[in-house]
């Protein structure tokens, strides 16, 4: 096939992926939207209806990901704008399928899919899409599965913080004698709290992994399985929060406050491992060895 | 440290003084207190420049540079702040999996005697009938094991024991740690600059020993060569795409479109390639091509292909010498006003966007730089034999060669780890996502029928008591 022709194509499919990624992101916004009116009004088929809208955004954002794969050869979590719209997607995917479990809560999916929002427009406003050449150190079978597990475990950790959020909130509510707070009553907070725990203790071995891998990759690629680069040592704090979260639930007399802050906090160095080292690392002139990804 | 502590009554337990020494290493509070005072200081890490000079960093505007040199913050990892709590972490990590290993193994002897009933069904026939099938049931089509069994209560468990996988991964953990420890000791690294077919030792100025390797060891008895260093690109068209957001929103509306503009000279590597051979006495006694994410392995030392240097040699005209100058860096050439840079060499292959790959013909670019700053655009193109004008002066690049930069590490760490991680990771991975149930039960006679009463324990993320409840019913009420 001629380049000019080998070019347009690959531009045609690219439009379709651009338009296609500005879609997903008006359906989350929309999604989010609802959920906020549904918090304004509190009508159950608003809550519904939001739902029902991430869904479709989820179902239309796999279809882009299966899309963009298809379109570049490879699987799409190169670059800070492939990467961005992976973390939505496994955000919002894992949020629909656990938010099944109760169906009268939706502030956990409203905090996901604003933050899916806000990471499908940060992409798409601030990154380019093109599709680019694999870089030499990135041609490694470790490379999909590193990202691939990091990201599911960012995932269940970005919806375990919303459940744990949604608890912290709703508790003292529920104990000063509200029936019901935020969706919940003070028979179902033991359950929906399990339901954050169970999602750490699921995205733990997955950060392990992850974690694992990327030292393996970094022994490959680099000669050096740890170097201390900043995007290394926040994926080990965030590791390491996770390891306090897990044997604070171990300790009765910390199960409740200590463990919660530790979950939220956990989310907090999981987002800070994801981009704000590389802010971070920009702003304090710190080199790092996955600049590539910003 | 054996025996049984009177105290506790525990196996294995010291007793007298270093009792709350023992107790205190193996808590969980103090396990989450370490990893705590380790979380702070790798927060640390990552805000001051690691490995960067007192000098550098405080040239550069670098705060609190007082207490920077006094806790020695910029290789904090290597300081007693941050070894001491690391290592207690790791005697609190073996101090818990030699205190569980103890309290894992007397488990059977500490079993209630009586459990609270989580569900009890009356059974329409006789307790010595229930009492004879039951067994068959959870052993047979359930697949539970007899755990205890007291006159009152029969004690079950179906799975892999979630506390030995607990212990498992926790002792995996702590030979984790062992290879970091090996690896801090013992390791040595370097980078080594191989050039065309002359042989080099692997040893290096800057060599990074471990704690216990000395200055002056002596280098490997082999030598390694390079045969040839390839690199290979591929074409990398640009897209053409507007940096403001309302524009970028513009073609999500779809009133433009996007398109790619591939320019001669887009080249993007997608490997380096190093021939290399291992020498011994004069034989090869290894070899292999390398390229990122392949190293070469020879006796526990490791050659990774790390970067390559570009050697242009270069004649001015009317000067009598060669200059040598290195591809990317700035030079002052004879007789000439101003630096130069001379741009990466482009050799090797190119792989075009239609599949075809062709062979490169070398090229360089060259720019003259005044008062400090570089002119723009891309330099003019300069091939070996052939030359440019700059200023009135002929430059010709004579000819050019490529070294490969090996990286190369020898680290007995290295093994430990991945054995141990992966340990780490699969035993964690069995132990959250698999299930364990503890089944006891008991059975009452209530007139002729039977009252069985039950309590179940599942751990893991896959177990589900309700089921396991479910079947047996199912398997009592349909039994022959």
């Amino acid at each position: 096939m001629p380049q000019e022709l080998i070019l347009s194509r690959d531009a045609y499919l690219l439009t379709i992926d651009l338009r296609l990624f500005w879609l997903v992101a008006f359906i989350y916004a929309a999604s989010a939207l609802v959920f906020i009116l549904h918090a304004v009004t509190r009508s159950p088929q608003a809550g519904s209806a939001a739902r029902g809208i991430m869904w479709a955004g989820v179902v239309i954002h796999l279809f882009f990901i299966a899309f963009r794969t298809f379109e570049g050869g490879r699987a799409p979590f190169q670059t800070l704008y492939e990467s961005l719209s992976w973390f939505a997607c496994t955000a919002s995917l894992t949020c629909v399928v656990v938010s099944r479990k109760f169906r009268d809560v939706h502030v956990p999916s409203m905090f996901v899919v604003m933050l899916s929002a806000g990471a499908s427009f940060y992409a798409l406003l601030t990154r380019n899409p093109a599709v680019d050449p694999l870089s030499p150190p990135l041609q490694s079978w470790w490379f999909e599965w590193h990202v691939v597990m990091a990201f599911l475990s960012y995932a269940v950790i970005v919806v375990s913080c919303a459940i744990e959020g949604t608890y912290l909130i709703s508790r003292p509510l529920l104990a000063r004698g509200a029936p019901r707070a935020l969706g919940l009553t003070a028979q179902d907070t033991d359950g929906f709290r399990k339901t954050a725990f169970n999602l750490v203790l699921f995205g733990f071995p997955l950060l392990t992994f992850a974690v694992f891998s990327g030292a393996a990759w970094a022994n490959e690629a680099w000669g050096r399985y740890w170097s201390w680069d900043p995007k290394e040592t926040w994926s080990l704090i965030t590791w390491t929060v996770f390891a306090m979260y897990l044997h604070a639930m171990g300790i009765p007399a910390w199960r409740k406050n200590v463990a919660s802050i530790l979950n939220v906090a956990g989310f907090i160095c999981m987002m800070m491992t994801f981009l704000g080292v590389n802010w971070l690392a920009k702003l304090l002139g710190i080199p790092g060895l996955h600049l590539y990804a910003v | 440290m054996a025996g049984t502590n009177k105290k506790t009554g525990k196996a294995g337990v010291p007793a007298g003084a270093s009792l709350y020494l023992y107790r205190k290493l193996s808590s969980l509070r103090v396990s989450v207190y370490l990893l705590g005072v380790l979380t702070f200081f790798y927060g640390l890490g990552t805000v001051f420049p690691q490995g960067a000079a007192l000098e550098e960093y405080s040239g550069a505007g670098g705060k609190v540079v007082a207490a920077v040199r006094l806790f020695n913050l910029l290789d904090i990892f290597n300081t007693p702040w941050f070894l001491v709590p690391a290592f207690v972490l790791f005697l609190n990590v073996l101090v818990c999996t030699y205190d569980r290993f103890f309290t894992i193994r007397a488990r059977k002897k500490t079993l209630p005697e009586t459990f609270p009933a989580d569900c009890a069904v009356t059974l329409d026939c006789a307790r010595s009938d229930v009492e004879e099938e039951l067994p068959g049931i959870l052993r047979g089509k359930l697949g539970f094991r007899v755990l205890s069994k007291t006159p009152g209560w029969t004690v079950l468990e179906k799975g892999l024991s979630y506390r030995w996988l607990t212990w498992l991964y926790h002792a995996a953990l702590a030979a984790s740690f062992a290879g970091f420890i090996l690896s801090g000791l013992f390791v040595r690294e370097g980078m080594v600059t191989l050039r065309p077919g002359k042989p080099a030792e692997v040893v290096s100025a800057g060599e990074k020993l471990g704690w216990l390797e000395k200055e002056d060891h002596a280098a490997p008895d082999f030598r390694l060569v390079l045969d040839a260093f390839i690199t290979a690109y591929t074409q990398s068209p640009s897209l053409e795409y507007p940096t403001d957001k309302r524009s970028r929103l513009a073609y999500a509306l779809g009133w433009k479109g996007l398109s790619y503009k591939s320019e001669e000279d887009s080249f993007f590597p997608k490997d380096w390639f190093s021939k290399l051979r291992v020498l011994r006495g004069g034989a090869t006694v290894s070899e292999k091509t390398i390229e990122v994410n392949d190293p070469l392995k020879f006796e526990g030392y490791t050659f990774y292909q790390a970067a390559y240097e570009q050697t242009l040699r270069l004649r001015v005209k009317g000067s009598p010498s060669i200059v040598e100058a290195k591809a990317g860096e700035k030079i002052k050439l004879p007789g000439m006003e101003g630096e130069f840079l001379f741009g990466t060499l482009r050799v090797g292959t190119l792989n075009r966007l239609d599949g075809t790959v062709e062979k490169i013909i070398p090229f360089t670019t060259v720019k003259k730089i005044t008062d400090a700053k570089e002119s723009a655009g891309k330099g003019m193109r300069l091939t070996p034999g052939n030359s440019v004008d700059i200023d009135g002066r002929t430059i010709e690049l004579v000819d050019f060669e490529e070294a490969s930069v090996l990286s190369y590490r020898y680290d007995p760490g290295v093994p430990v780890l991945w054995v141990a991680g992966s340990l780490v990771f699969i035993v964690m991975a069995l132990r959250c996502f698999g299930r364990w149930y503890m089944l006891a039960y008991t059975l009452e006679d209530t007139g002729g029928r039977t009252l069985l009463k039950l309590h179940i324990r599942a751990k893991g993320l896959s177990a589900d008591p309700e089921r396991i409840k479910r079947r047996l019913l199912h398997c009592l009420s349909n039994r022959a």
